[in-house]
């Protein structure tokens, strides 16, 4: 009753976003586009990524933080921060690494432990190719992205564990109006593989994709929405589906100097599903929201 | 013996990705750029397409500027009184902003054909 109360809600929410969106493009017109700088499009969609992979000799240092909110009962809150270094080579090529730490707050959640801590959970490095660079002529662009990570804490539990994770994604976005309007589409497959404490070996894979808008209100702020649809499975092969879900939010991205930016994102979930229950929402494998803020600071 | 083959042809995807960019100077074409008075000099230049461009911008004023491209994804800051190379890939057919990052209205572009 309560997961269909806020379902309901967000059949509202949406068309408001939308015709939102529509208004600022409208009163976005007013300005003149045209004597903006061109934007890097990889922060401007939320939890979609863009396709930019910054500039030759380019350097970044950021703070990272996702957090997940909310099980089918208790209270539960998780984050993971990433502290990132990030690198562009060449101008085909980002290289980006660094370090994980987590915190977790759960108490009378069904299957977890109740847990208040703090940790360091790991380490990451990514490796991004330009595939498809955007020109005048040309409004997509597209990039490959492969990330392992290695996680000493399980992101969900907050439980002791050894988990390996091998994210590869597709991020593809499309400039729909000069330096005003921005399409982007994320591809995802994630297989990982976890020893638990108890010694059992978990294997399973995440796969999914989102679609994302953002509109360049003034030169140095962009907003927008995304949709995400993510699909679970106990088997890296895709083999053992477990369940499904729909997240839906809005983004924000603010440039405050040429060298240094925010972006911000907040996911629902407005649809789920777990196999074997008839309950609506998946919160087994995801999340009822999830919150994204990233600081960067470029030199 | 797999693993060996497979470390082999990523150490060569490696070496070819490191090479790529002093190979393809060899065959590229120059373009001159003056600095002066916060303004480039010509604003608006050409180059032919699938060729490899470089730029060199030489800072006539008093300060240092930053000759900086999203869409050319390069940056290189220029000393005042001084000159800058900049290398650059080969480019498909279209328009290419570049910008001093130190001064918004310093803008010019790079017309490739």
């Amino acid at each position: 009753m309560r997961a269909a109360r806020f379902s309901g809600r967000h059949h509202v929410s949406l068309p408001c976003a939308l015709a939102c969106l529509l208004c600022l493009c409208g009163t976005a017109r007013a300005d003149d586009a045209s004597s903006w700088r061109e934007i890097e499009t990889k922060y401007i969609f939320g939890f979609t990524t863009g396709s930019g992979i910054g500039i030759e000799g380019e350097r970044e240092f950021t703070v990272d933080t996702v957090g997940r909110f909310g099980k089918r009962d208790g209270s539960y809150s998780a984050t993971e921060t990433k502290f990132e270094y990030e690198f562009t080579p060449s101008q085909f090529v980002q290289i980006e690494f660094g370090a994980l730490g987590s915190t977790h707050n759960i108490s009378g959640v069904t299957d977890l432990d109740n847990r208040n801590a703090a940790a360091f959970a790991g380490g990451f490095a990514e490796f991004r190719y330009l595939a498809l660079e955007r020109t005048s002529d040309n409004p997509l662009s597209v990039t490959l992205a492969f990330e392992p990570n290695v996680r000493f804490i399980d992101e969900t539990s907050g439980e002791p564990v050894h988990n390996y994770e091998f994210e590869t994604t597709v991020n593809a976005d499309l400039e729909l109006l000069r330096n005003r309007l921005y399409a982007g589409f994320n591809l995802l497959y994630e297989p990982e593989v976890t020893w638990t404490a108890l010694d059992e070996t978990v294997r399973e894979a995440t796969f999914g994709g989102s679609a994302a808008l953002s509109v360049r209100i003034v030169s140095n702020v962009l907003v927008g929405g995304e949709v995400w649809y993510l699909r679970h499975y106990d088997s890296p092969t895709l083999s053992d589906f477990t369940g499904d879900a729909v997240m839906l939010g809005p983004t924000l991205y603010v440039q405050f100097t040429p060298k240094m930016f925010m972006t911000a994102a907040w996911n629902v979930q407005v649809w789920g599903r777990e196999v074997g229950n008839s309950l609506p929402l998946n919160l087994t494998e995801f999340q009822r929201q999830r919150a994204r803020l990233k600081f960067a600071w470029e030199f | 013996m797999f693993t060996s083959r497979y470390l082999g042809f990523a150490a060569t995807c490696v070496i070819a990705l490191l090479q790529a960019g002093p190979s393809l100077a060899q065959q590229a074409t120059e373009v001159q750029l003056t600095y002066s008075n916060g303004a480039f000099q010509p604003r608006e230049v050409r180059a032919p397409a699938d060729k490899p461009v470089v730029f060199r911008v030489r800072n006539l004023d008093g300060k240092a500027m930053e000759f900086e491209s999203t869409s050319l994804r390069v940056e290189k800051v220029v000393a005042a009184k001084s000159e800058g190379v900049v290398n650059v890939r080969a480019l498909k057919p279209g328009r290419y902003e570049f910008y001093d990052d130190f001064n918004d209205k310093a803008r010019g572009v790079l017309n490739v054909q």
